[in-house]
């Protein structure tokens, strides 16, 4: 199994070492993570599917994103006890994840869409209720209580052969928090739903998360996620590649200078000071000129080490010499960009 | 719009009371399972099926024991076509040929009829209450629950379980109280052995056709492939073993590749049935306790590959 490029394994060690709001949590906190991944590793026969992670969740909503073939499905089957780890160990609150008992803190949403077709959806969040040990009183309530929660009483008695993809996905929510779990494991939770459904779910992760719940959300919708949470693991090729919030893994990628956009009325006089400063590695200039002296404005495309330091300086910069800025835009910041930058430029492994 | 306090109890709140442990899931994972099974139209006809060979031995002990005990002096009209038939060779037809006597022999042979149409409603139900959960992959939701495999492949083989006894155990045992009604409350006290040994082979027949339906629906996953092995498995596996054993005159043996024979040596076994005495009697059987070491042997690699399987592997090329 090949390894990542060197800056980024470099970034990985640092990465995962830093102090993000997760990690302060965690040393404020007696009990064991929520989720733990400790050197772990998993084969399928020959072929490796997880390499050497190592991965700490303590709360908070957290996105897992990485190319297809990453090591996702794996890390979360992992997580949720359907897998025993080849070497390493993954526990939940400090319970070894394969143990029945940890499963009691966790809660799975599936990326599959297999179900028992002939059932009502009713009837299958009973079903899974009863797996989880509720008496049948209490399963009738639990049933009810979530298909309430993920707007589906009114559609529950439907066969489920007849649901629409965005219908299976609050089915499979609802079955997850049928135990009201401590950590919530979602596998592309998104998928096939609504622009409103989608609202209406990430509203309730976010509550989920307010009242305390760890979700830990595998998704292709970077540009959703994004609206969700700030923090994020990124995987690639088995292996965690950076885990932090989108900021700080930016702030790490030295080979790789934010790019930044900025419209100014006297862009050349912009670029001459902005080339004074250390951080700055790169320029491009577009100056629109009605005559050969007359600038009217222009946009300077800047690539700068060290970001936060960079927008500082430029803020005081700006402040100093009374530059007049029209638009200023970070264009490489995204999840988008910094998977592709992790993942060698295209994202794929 | 409901009243306040429903809308209360259905607000979605964090859960505050205790689980019951895993054991309690395996009857809800049989319940699913006998759920799918008896949707299936196949499974009806086929207990219908079941139900007539249960009728045929439940009247033919009847009819034995009211001929052998009120007419047997007399002679039985048959119509035009058996004209004066005399009672007692009707009565030997149904002992000797039916073994209709509430025998070792008669509770055998019930089994051993029975048998045959659970397996054919197990080779074509088992892709769909345990094959499915692998092809399609919703074995995710089972597994991610608060239990462990073990519990899956229990709750699986009980509802296994639940249908081969009410299929052959339950009526076997109807069978025994219903001769012993008709016959004498003595016939309870001789033949409690009976009794046992129907439980035995009922529970040999349990274990065997639960693991191996497990294992195979697992590997196999769709009904035709699974159809075709068990066929393989309980047919072919037959009549190779007599054409080895009767035709070509090998070893005795070479029997024991037939499993279905193999579990009826070893409720013969329970039953205490001299060897010699194993019907048909022109056929050599191997010893019991080589039927019982390939049966044992077969359990053994069923939970050996069940331990492998049952996990929820993604297969990554």
């Amino acid at each position: 199994m090949a390894t990542s490029e060197p800056a980024t394994t470099a970034l990985r060690e640092t990465v995962a070492a830093a102090k993000g709001p997760i990690s302060e949590s965690a040393s404020s906190e007696s009990r064991p993570p929520v989720l733990l991944f400790e050197q772990v590793s998993k084969w399928y026969g020959p072929v490796l599917g997880v390499n050497h992670v190592s991965l700490q969740l303590t709360g908070g909503i957290t996105g897992l994103v990485g190319a297809n073939g990453a090591g996702k499905s794996t890390l979360l089957k992992l997580a949720t006890g359907q897998i025993r780890p080849g070497l390493g160990r993954v526990t939940v609150r400090g319970i070894d994840a394969w143990d029945w008992r940890a499963k009691r803190l966790v809660g799975y949403c599936p990326d599959i869409d297999a179900f028992y077709e002939e059932m009502t959806g009713r009837v299958f969040v009973y079903t899974m209720a009863r797996l989880c040990g509720f008496s049948r009183r209490e399963a009738n309530e639990r049933t009810e209580m979530v298909l309430q929660r993920v707007g589906m009483t009114d559609r529950a008695d439907r066969k489920l052969r007849g649901y629409s993809k965005g219908m299976r996905q609050r089915i499979k929510l609802a079955q997850a928090l049928l135990n009201d779990p401590e950590l919530l494991v979602l596998d592309e939770p998104l998928s096939g739903i609504d622009p409103i459904g989608r609202q209406e779910l990430l509203k309730l992760f976010r509550q989920l998360a307010e009242q305390g719940k760890t979700l830990l959300i595998s998704s292709h919708e970077l540009e959703e996620l994004e609206k969700l949470t700030e923090h994020v693991a990124i995987m690639a090729r088995g292996r965690i590649a950076a885990v932090g919030t989108l900021q700080q893994i930016r702030d790490l990628l030295d080979d790789m200078p934010l790019t930044v956009r900025i419209d100014a009325d006297q862009p050349r006089t912009v670029a001459k000071l902005l080339l004074a400063s250390p951080d700055v590695v790169g320029l491009d200039l577009e100056a629109k000129q009605v005559r050969r002296t007359d600038e009217i404005g222009g946009t300077l495309i800047v690539r700068a080490r060290n970001p936060r330091r960079f927008f500082r300086d430029f803020g005081r910069l700006t402040l100093e010499e009374h530059i007049e800025v029209r638009h200023l835009e970070a264009l490489d910041d995204s999840t988008h960009a910094i998977l592709g930058y992790l993942l060698g430029g295209s994202g794929k492994t | 719009m409901p009243p306040p306090s429903q809308e209360m109890l259905l607000k979605y709140r964090p859960w505050r009371g205790s689980f019951h442990g895993p054991s309690r899931a395996v009857w809800a994972i049989a319940r699913v399972a006998l759920g799918q099974m008896v949707h299936r139209k196949m499974f009806w006809s086929m207990y219908g099926l079941s139900l007539m060979i249960f009728l045929f031995f439940f009247f033919g002990q009847y009819l034995m024991f009211w001929l052998d005990t009120q007419i047997s002096s007399q002679t039985f009209s048959g119509g035009s076509l058996f004209r004066n038939v005399p009672t007692q060779g009707l009565i030997t037809f149904l002992k000797r040929g039916a073994q209709l006597d509430g025998s070792a022999q008669t509770f055998g042979n019930f089994i051993w009829f029975e048998g045959f149409i659970v397996v054919i409603v197990l080779a074509f139900v088992g892709s769909v209450i345990v094959g499915n959960d692998f092809h399609y992959g919703s074995l995710p939701f089972f597994l991610s629950k608060p239990i462990t495999r073990w519990h899956y492949v229990a709750g699986k083989c009980l509802a296994v379980a639940l249908f081969v006894n009410l299929m052959t155990t339950l009526p076997a045992i109807v069978l025994w109280v219903q001769y012993g009604l008709i016959d004498d409350f003595e016939y309870f006290i001789d033949n409690f052995h009976l009794l046992l040994g129907i439980l035995g082979y009922g529970l040999i027949l349990t274990v065997t056709l639960s693991l191996l339906l497990l294992a195979t629906a697992t590997w196999l996953r769709r009904t035709v492939p699974m159809v075709m092995v068990w066929m393989a498995l309980f047919v072919l596996s037959r009549s190779i073993g007599r054409g080895l054993v009767d035709g070509m005159r090998f070893d005795p043996r070479w029997r024991l590749i037939d499993l279905w024979n193999d579990m009826y040596l070893i409720g013969h076994w329970i039953w205490g049935t001299p060897h010699q005495q194993l019907r048909p009697l022109s056929q050599a059987q191997p010893e019991y306790w080589q039927a019982a070491v390939v049966v044992v042997a077969l359990w053994a690699c069923c939970v050996v590959y069940l331990h492998r399987r049952i996990q929820a592997v993604e297969v990554v090329s």
